[in-house]
């Protein structure tokens, strides 16, 4: 009786997150799995077409190039962010309060829009005003200012380093906070026991740091499988279309060509792509981790 | 050889002194026990010997040389940490060989003296858990084998014991002791338990607000204690402490009335009547029976430990006075019993606390 009335209680706490996960969650996802069933356009209309959209999308060349883009964008900009941060948390874990505004000073683009932060670096790559060709160029490492975007190399390398300046803090924030939870005993005993700053690093500190790291890694990875914003505004998707990501070709064929819901089956699939890499990457750790 | 001294070390954190001008000498193979209560600075000055805190001023010296300098790492101590601090993420055998790895020992030598270390401290069949799947007590082991694989000159022990039962840690103190003896190593062993003191001791340093009170074999501190702090600290349970004044007497044997009109005479050098002075008495140097009784007090608590029997008394301008009576007497709260205080074993504390300079204070035997 009691548990049954409490298990009640228990639900009407629930109901105001239930209620905006259903509005804003659930709802939105099942309209667009149904979108994904017909033929809507952005003028309107929409014919039940069953699953001709995923039909369409696995013969779709632009969707799997763009997908193998991003996945190769997600390669190289994750180990560089997780690399960067830790060596960021690393270095401004104690609370001294140069370290605090250092790790200030590093977690500050992080709160700046994706946007805003894509214009600033799209100027600093200016190959006539930019004042990051200038200074590769004034500490000798270019000759001439580069023009960046001309090559999908280089502009991916280009959104890499805008990307990292613009959300390393991140992840060195979740490590920083993983690092400072392992106890100062442990890292005392560890001196004690005649280890090296490397060796308590590799031997202690990321064992024991290993669950913020892989949070981190997958929260960072998520998002660079969604990026978009930084292509839109830096490269446009330039040179022929050789740097659209995935969200960025969902984004041309609902909005450009106007194919709601072959975009819409596009989102889909790369959700569960998305969530197949995850689930694989939890597994995979968890594994490595409990053994 | 592992001889350690601290010369005039000092330590303060910020503003905040913490530890003041201290002297300490500890000799190859001692047992020293520093003890104080909570918040005195003992485990600052161990941290300071280990390396892991930096002395504002002073020298600690190890084998004849200054290690001020020297990092935690090079200076080849052990320490067992009062939380054990045994890395989670590693087996009890990992736990063991980690010291050793860090320096490159051969694979072979580490299983050797791992095994050797496990067999010793009766924790073979644990090496391949974790620490969270221990005991405390087999915890506490480890930690202790994990100070044990380097073979350092001097172990460092920070209050190892405080987190075991009662009776756990009558086991493990006589471990402690008996491992003492087998490993011939020097230990600095901080506590803030007399009884562990007095038990595991060659000798003692007591410590109150970052300063060194007295520093002698556990059998001294408990016959001579220098001041009223170590007098009170060391002993348990406690000195009775009975205020009173001096009221005449000669050289050599002076007149004391205790507040309460009880009079006292002591081996010590009389001063002008009337000044104030503390006498302290310990409870097993009170007897109800025999003797000549002088003291009624009224019973307020009664401890029958089987053995010995405490009694709490009131007696008139001395509020609380403890006494400890060899076997079981049918004394209960209420009654009136008549206090003897052994002359034989008084001490005497002026104004300041200060042991009143006597020699005649006879030693147990
Ligand atoms: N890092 C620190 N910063 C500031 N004050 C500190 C620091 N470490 C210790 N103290 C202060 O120094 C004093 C001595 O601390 P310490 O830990 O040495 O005491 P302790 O004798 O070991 O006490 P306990 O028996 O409770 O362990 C305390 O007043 C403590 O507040
Ligand atoms: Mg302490």
């Amino acid at each position: 009786m009691y548990a049954n009335s409490s298990r009640y209680v228990g639900l009407l706490f629930m109901t105001p997150a239930l209620l905006f996960v259903a509005v804003f969650v659930l709802y939105p996802l099942g309209q667009l799995v149904y979108t994904s069933t017909t033929d809507a356009s952005l003028l309107g209309g929409g014919e039940f077409v069953g699953l001709e959209n995923y039909a369409k999308a696995f013969s779709d060349k632009g969707f799997w190039r763009s997908l193998w883009f991003t996945v190769s964008y997600t390669l190289y900009i994750t180990p560089v962010l997780m690399g960067l941060g830790f060596l960021a948390a690393l270095l401004t874990t104690e609370n001294t309060r140069l370290k605090q505004f250092t790790r200030g000073a590093i977690f500050l683009p992080v709160v700046i829009g994706l946007a805003t932060s894509s214009f600033i670096w799209l100027w600093l790559f200016d190959q006539q005003v930019g004042l990051f060709n200038r200074l590769l160029v004034d500490i000798g490492i270019l000759d001439k200012p580069l023009v960046w975007f001309r090559k999908a190399e280089l502009g991916q390398l280009a959104v890499i380093i805008s990307v990292t300046w613009k959300i390393v803090g991140f992840g060195m924030i979740l490590m920083v906070a993983g690092i400072q939870s392992i106890g100062d005993d442990l890292i005392e005993a560890a001196m004690i026991d005649g280890a090296s700053y490397w060796q308590r690093v590799r031997r202690i500190i990321l064992p024991l740091a290993a669950r913020s790291i892989l949070l981190a890694t997958l929260i960072s990875a998520i998002g660079s499988m969604l990026a978009f914003d930084q292509f839109y505004i830096m490269t446009g998707g330039a040179p022929r279309g050789q740097t659209f990501t995935s969200v960025y070709w969902i984004y041309q064929n609902s909005f450009v060509y106007f194919k709601l819901g072959y975009g819409s089956a596009l989102s889909l699939i790369l959700m569960v792509i998305i969530m197949a890499g995850a689930a694989v990457q939890i597994a995979l750790t968890s594994r490595k981790g409990s053994s | 050889m592992s001889h350690l001294e601290l010369k005039n070390v000092s330590k303060s954190f910020g503003p905040v002194g913490v530890l003041h001008h201290v002297d300490i000498e500890v000799k190859d193979r001692e047992f020293v026990v520093f003890v104080g209560p909570s918040g005195c600075g003992k485990s600052t000055l161990l941290r300071i010997i280990a390396g892991l805190e930096k002395a504002t001023s002073g020298d600690v010296v190890l084998d004849g040389e200054v290690v001020n300098h020297l990092a935690a790492a090079d200076r080849g101590l052990a320490m067992v940490f009062q939380s054990y601090a045994l890395y989670p993420h590693m087996s009890v055998r990992q736990n063991l060989s980690f010291g050793l790895e860090n320096t490159k020992t051969p694979r072979d030598k580490i299983e050797a003296r791992v095994t050797e270390i496990a067999r010793m401290l009766r924790i073979e069949e644990l090496l391949e858990r974790k620490p969270r799947q221990l005991s405390g007590g087999q915890r506490q082991r480890v930690a202790i084998g994990r100070a044990m694989v380097r073979r350092p000159g001097v172990f460092l022990l920070d209050e190892p014991l405080s987190n075991l039962d009662a009776e756990l840690r009558v086991t493990m103190r006589a471990e402690l002791a008996a491992l003492h003896k087998r490993l011939d190593a020097t230990m600095i062993y901080v506590t803030h338990d007399q009884t562990e003191a007095m038990t595991l001791a060659d000798r003692i340093v007591v410590l109150r607000d970052g300063r060194v009170e007295q520093i002698g074999t556990p059998l001294e501190l408990y016959n001579r204690p220098a001041n009223r702090f170590v007098a009170g600290f060391i002993g348990a349970p406690h000195m009775n402490f009975l205020e009173g004044r001096f009221a005449g007497g000669e050289a050599g044997a002076a007149r004391i009335e205790l507040d309460g009109g009880h009079m006292l005479s002591l081996h010590i050098p009389a001063r002008p009547k009337g000044e104030p002075i503390t006498i302290g008495v310990r409870p097993h140097h009170i007897e109800t029976q025999g003797g000549q009784a002088r003291i009624p007090a009224t019973v307020t608590l009664v401890e029958a430990l089987g053995p010995e029997t405490i009694i709490h008394a009131e007696a008139e301008g001395q509020p609380r006075i403890v006494a400890a009576l060899a076997g079981q007497r049918g004394i209960t709260s209420g009654d009136t019993v008549s206090l003897a205080l052994d002359e034989r074993f008084l001490h005497a504390f002026d104004a300041d606390g200060r042991r009143v300079a006597e020699g005649e204070v006879a030693e147990e035997m």
